[in-house]
């Protein structure tokens, strides 16, 4: 009895010290305008927690009553990000992670643990047209729209010019309407930061609503500059890149990893979901969804949520810090938003209307798994109006099994909601539940 | 026939396993502490990876080294009743207890895998070595722990 007990002194003590951390907050305390910020929790071993993958099996995802949802595409390798095209034909990439260096011991068990967290697929380096042409919604007709592409993810059309962002350059290529494949080289328009260190690759990419501008998330280098600061020039940032010349220059900075770029429709306001940093705690730094400022510069490394510095940075920068600002609204630790929509539709129920849709692809790095699912943030007057909303669940099963993540939103011509799900190689559509 | 020296258990054609292993952690942990203070100085992030490696490969020699060494401790009487034995193995097994910390704590990002917590263990690993390292010195040139007997004697 006694011995039982010291055993599980024992091992109690071994855990504090090996640091499992402090025990997760609920999530709902760190959504929204003014997020708890818990203190700095720096671990001995970080708690790498990734859902194991046991994909689908035939199964759906969840969605609350007056939606369903459908498989629109299954089968794929990796599909991260969407883009429906003026015909209603929609885009699909198939994408995956760039090889680089490992320049310490902790990357091969961090590249052990992501290839776990992940589809066991070899990611497309590609991008498929899917057309719905009997229109009930799902598609009958599948081309690949273009391949050989270089770990692409952001793709927008501005007229005729149809451009993609691979990990390391904005690329034009010509498309007139109805076309099913792309054999165009294509021209190259802005060299965007890539290798031979590319921590955060995906390149988001969205045009101004007058078409004169495109605007691209070049995401960090590192976590928190542990691969130097001089391997962040460009980075943290989001890109005006001008169309006609392809000159760019750095429109807000100090945003980590931001992706899903979108002009909200009513106010005309550049927003982005970015992707804080990790190892400070469960419950630090909850990632967020913000407006972006022409010229802001928002934390990113010296400090997070304003002004709160982050000691691992080094040397620091009180200048910077000083002229941080905090964003919009919190939505939670570690839950990494990728995807990001404004929903301008009419399929879907008035409840859905005018607010934004997040892709949360999910934690790794929390002992409660976090995100996993695609949320919906209620809008008034182009400004978040509420706490967010469950809207499709399901990638999670007996609590640590991943069915899937979710990735990058888009909604399709007949305002049909599509969410690609990298990890289990489909791509979900959500409509209302009455015809 | 019992030679006058005490035997080495683990040994290779007469020469003890771990005299043989047993350089490459203690050059391995006493680099880190010298690039930890170079990093420390500059925040150049090739020394704190620098000591990352450093502590990664002097642990994983270390995994060979220790056990020869426990088991040429326990392998002859004669060298159990050595009070230097004594404090080199407690003393070396305190700092590759010590180093494992630290190699966990090298795996942090940026500043603080290095100052204060890591570079504070690198240097308490040192001062233990140069104690372990004057006991083990000891054991050979004094006791002749592993020393075969010559002609002569």
């Amino acid at each position: 009895m006694k011995l039982a007990r010291f055993k599980a002194a024992t091992i109690a003590v071994l855990l504090a010290l090996v640091g499992c951390g402090p025990a997760p907050i609920d999530p709902s305390r760190q959504v929204g305008p003014n997020p708890y910020l818990p203190p700095i929790h720096q671990y001995l071993l970080p708690p790498m927690h990734v859902a194991k993958v046991v994909g689908w099996n035939g199964a759906t995802p969840s969605v609350p009553a007056g939606l369903k949802v459908q498989a629109f595409a299954i089968g794929l390798a990796n599909p991260r990000s969407l883009y429906v095209l003026p015909n209603g034909d929609v885009l699909v990439v198939e994408t995956g992670v760039p090889p680089g260096p490992v320049s310490r011991p902790k990357e091969l068990v961090m590249n052990w643990v992501e290839k776990r967290a992940h589809s066991r697929t070899k990611p497309g380096q590609r991008i498929l047209l899917f057309r719905d042409t009997d229109g009930d919604g799902v598609p009958d007709q599948e081309t690949v729209f273009i391949d050989h592409l270089n770990s692409p993810f952001g793709v927008v059309l501005v007229g005729n010019d149809l451009y993609v962002a691979n990990t390391d350059a904005v690329i034009r290529y010509p498309y007139t309407a109805g076309q099913t494949r792309i054999t165009d080289p294509g021209v190259k328009l802005c060299d965007l930061p890539g290798g031979p260190i590319d921590h955060h690759w995906t390149k988001s990419l969205t045009a101004s609503p007058d078409g004169s501008e495109l605007y691209a998330g070049v995401g960090s280098n590192s976590n928190i500059t542990e691969n130097g600061i001089q391997a962040e020039a460009g980075r943290a940032s989001i890109w005006q890149i001008d169309r006609a010349t392809g000159a760019h220059r750095e429109y807000a900075t100090g945003l980590r990893n931001p992706n899903g770029l979108q002009f909200e429709p009513q106010t005309h306001t550049l927003w982005a979901v970015i992707n804080e940093r990790d190892e400070l705690g469960p419950d630090l730094v909850p990632d967020y969804l913000t407006s972006v400022r022409d010229g802001a510069f928002y934390d990113w490394p010296y400090s997070y949520y304003g002004q709160h510095i982050d000691p691992r940075v080094q040397p620091q920068r009180p200048d910077l810090v000083a002229k941080a600002i905090a964003p919009d609204y919190a939505l939670s630790s570690h839950v990494a938003p990728l995807g990001l929509v404004f929903y301008s539709g009419i399929n879907l129920p008035a409840h859905y209307r005018g607010g934004a849709f997040v892709g949360e692809h999910g934690s790794w790095d929390r002992a409660v798994l976090n995100g996993y699912k695609v949320v919906y943030i209620p809008f008034v007057d182009g400004r978040p109006s509420g706490p967010p909303e469950d809207v499709v669940t399901g990638f999670l099963v007996d609590g640590d099994k991943a069915r899937g993540r979710p990735v990058g939103l888009a909604v399709d011509g007949k305002g049909g909601l599509l969410i690609a799900d990298d990890t289990g190689n489909s791509v979900w559509r959500v409509s209302s539940a009455s015809p | 026939m019992l030679s006058a020296n005490p035997r080495s258990t683990v040994s290779l054609g007469g020469r003890p396993l771990h005299a043989m292993l047993v350089p490459i952690p203690i050059v391995c942990f006493v680099a880190t502490l010298i690039t930890d203070i170079v990093y420390w100085q500059t925040a150049a992030m090739l020394w704190a990876d620098m000591s990352a490696w450093l502590l990664l490969v002097g642990l994983i020699v270390s995994l060979f080294a220790a056990p020869a060494g426990i088991i040429d401790l326990f392998g002859d009487p004669r060298i159990r009743k050595l009070r230097a034995a004594w404090i080199h193995g407690i003393g070396n097994v305190t700092a590759l207890i010590l180093s494992i910390f630290n190699c966990l704590i090298h795996t942090r990002d940026a500043y603080t895998s290095v100052v204060p917590s890591g570079l504070i263990l690198s240097a308490l690993v040192v001062v233990i070595l140069l104690v372990t390292g004057w006991n083990g010195w000891a054991l050979v040139y004094r006791h002749g722990v592993g020393v075969r007997q010559t002609e002569q004697q």
